[in-house]
């Protein structure tokens, strides 16, 4: 046989049979995978909203918002969306939850970060703090923003748009208050234009 | 072809010893440093990449009279990034927390040399039995060094392993350590110690 | 995302070697010699430009259309093996003098996991096409930097005492994690 088609047909041959293997894995673990995505997504949610009985997905202008509702009223009880903004070194996701007249947040809950480990990332959990390692995303819960929300400095917030600052992670925790004070005015206005 | 044939339980023990591919020959130190800020991480990174090395070796020495020399390199890169996608998606699917912790290292195992580098070396030129037998060794040293940095660097840095407190509350766990110049130390000095104990012909 | 600031995170605050430690293994082999660092880092950041904008038409015209993300590894990595195959035959035509100088790096960077991270960051962070133009440049420009500064440590250390068991690699290493900690000062240069 020829040396240059020997070549070619074994390359093919291990491409395809590569392509074989590949796409019958990928419908094994395809559904798995979209099925985890799908979970981490209603444990946000779950997380930033108040109690719901199920939650409604709606496109406004490419965001999607989900709107948490009861199964005896068409009220909504909570709304959640996500909102995107640059943290400390790098991109940094939230799921937020705010009550259905768009005054205060009802909850927080940070998807992805990349701050610095043991220090920035303690707006996720905080493992030095024993008894609450959570203290920073909860302080947000009932937090007002109107007209926005404020970051004090090593000392307990005494009104109710502040918030306290993580002690050697300033600056993460006011990026993380910054993209809520950005993002959800424009969510604001985006869902009461529809409403 | 060697003229005379090693015993099996050589060409193992080369992996964890002599030829150990991060503390001898200094091979796929990417992800030995990116992924070693704890020992659960330094594990599964480990038994990833071994799988990879497994699967690759098997099928290479099952092709090495097939594959053209000239067309080789392609040839193996294709099975291994298979292998890895697969590897990739089986953390995804099954054990998401992993897939999530490891991130882009895992698709990074491609290009880790020790895989090409044993198929290049050994696979290409041996039997199938024996390739099977040098990857488990490459790979048990692989995850040995990986599984010892792991666990230093979060003792020290998170003042646990697997997740279990070792070190009680009187101490202060060392940031620098789960941070990236705190791989960089580690495996320097580790690297160091690796070459003392050798040259004091310590010999396991 | 600011054009220049994704350069600057790219080549500097978020140095791929020494953060995201892609590139360690020509980091440690090329970084005895400054001269040989400088085409080093010249080819790879010359490959990872060409690579990202490719790598981005592919999975954005092809891989993503066809439903086949599944893919993805085996894609780019024979694309960038064939790029640094082209790039060498094209550049031995074109100039031998910049032949010379970095032809004998190219076929090193294939098996450079900076360059497949390149590739695969740019997906993950869903970078534009001009996005990930400069994400690869900037990102080239930072491997140069590390390189250089390495190959100018290490120039000078040849002339120190340093106990045998550290020697060569041990010591890079531990002179890596010093610049690592250097780098990390830049943290929160870009944030604000």
């Amino acid at each position: 046989m020829n040396k240059t088609t020997k070549m070619v047909i074994v390359l093919t041959v291990i491409t395809g049979l590569s392509g074989a293997i590949l796409s019958s894995w990928d419908s094994v673990t395809k559904p798995k995978i979209e099925y985890h995505k799908l979970q981490a997504l209603k444990v946000a949610i779950s997380d930033v909203l108040p109690s719901y009985d199920y939650y409604e997905e709606k496109d406004i202008d490419g965001k999607t918002i989900y709107i948490g509702k009861l199964n005896d009223s068409t009220q909504p009880t909570g709304i959640a969306f996500k909102v995107d903004g640059s943290g400390f070194q790098g991109n940094l996701s939230i799921m937020v939850g705010v009550d259905p007249s768009f005054t205060s947040i009802t909850g927080i809950k940070v998807l992805e970060q990349i701050e610095t480990p043991g220090l920035g990332t303690k707006i996720v959990e905080d493992p030095s703090n024993k008894t609450d390692p959570f203290w920073f995303p909860e302080q947000f819960v009932g937090v007002i923003f109107s007209p926005q929300i404020n970051v004090v400095k090593n000392s307990i917030p005494q009104n109710s748009n502040e918030i306290q600052a993580i002690s050697g992670a300033t600056i993460s925790s006011k990026a993380v208050v910054r993209i809520l004070n950005e993002d959800i005015s424009i969510m604001k206005e985006l869902y009461q234009s529809v409403n | 072809m060697a003229k005379t044939p090693t015993p099996l339980s050589k060409e193992f023990l080369k992996g964890l010893w002599n030829e150990n591919p991060i503390l001898r020959m200094l091979l796929g130190l990417c992800p030995t440093l990116a992924v070693t800020n704890s020992a659960i991480n330094g594990l599964s990174m480990g038994l990833a990449t071994t799988f990879a090395l497994l699967c690759s070796s098997i099928l290479i020495s099952l092709l090495r009279k097939i594959i053209p020399s000239q067309v080789r390199i392609a040839g193996y890169i294709v099975i291994i990034a298979t292998f890895v996608t697969v590897a990739d998606k089986f953390l995804a699917a099954y054990l998401p927390e992993i897939s999530k912790a490891l991130g882009p290292y895992v698709p990074l195992i491609v290009v880790n040399c020790i895989i090409l580098g044993r198929q290049e070396a050994f696979s290409s030129k041996n039997g199938v039995g024996r390739s099977i037998i040098d990857a488990l060794g490459m790979g048990s040293g692989f995850i040995l060094v990986l599984l010892v940095l792991g666990s230093i660097r979060e003792l020290f840095g998170s003042a646990t392993i697997f997740n279990l407190q070792i070190l009680g509350d009187w101490f202060n766990p060392w940031m620098i350590m789960i941070l990236p110049p705190g791989a960089f130390l580690t495996l320097g000095l580790l690297i160091g110690l690796g070459n003392w104990l050798n040259e004091r012909k310590v010999k396991i | 995302m600011n054009l220049l600031l994704l350069f600057i995170s790219a080549a500097i605050v978020n140095n791929f070697v020494l953060t995201y430690f892609l590139g360690i293994c020509p980091f440690v082999g090329v970084s005895k010699r400054v001269s040989s660092a400088v085409s080093m880092g010249l080819a790879v950041m010359f490959v990872m430009t060409i690579t990202a904008a490719v790598t981005w038409l592919i999975y954005h015209l092809l891989l993503v259309p066809y439903h086949i993300e599944i893919l993805e590894y085996v894609s780019f990595i024979l694309v960038i093996a064939s790029l640094v195959q082209l790039v060498e035959m094209f550049i031995k035509k074109v100039s031998k003098p910049l032949y010379d100088t970095l032809g004998i790096y190219l076929p090193l960077i294939t098996t450079n996991c900076a360059i497949l991270g390149l590739a695969l960051f740019s997906v993950l962070r869903d970078y534009s096409f001009v996005e990930s133009l400069v994400f690869g440049i900037g990102a080239g420009a930072g491997f140069t930097l590390a390189l250089v500064i390495m190959a100018g440590i290490r120039e000078e250390l040849e002339l120190s005492n340093i106990p045998k068991p550290f020697r060569g690699a041990g010591i890079t290493m531990i002179v890596a994690g010093s610049l690592a900690l250097a780098f990390m000062g830049f943290a929160g240069l870009i944030s604000m």
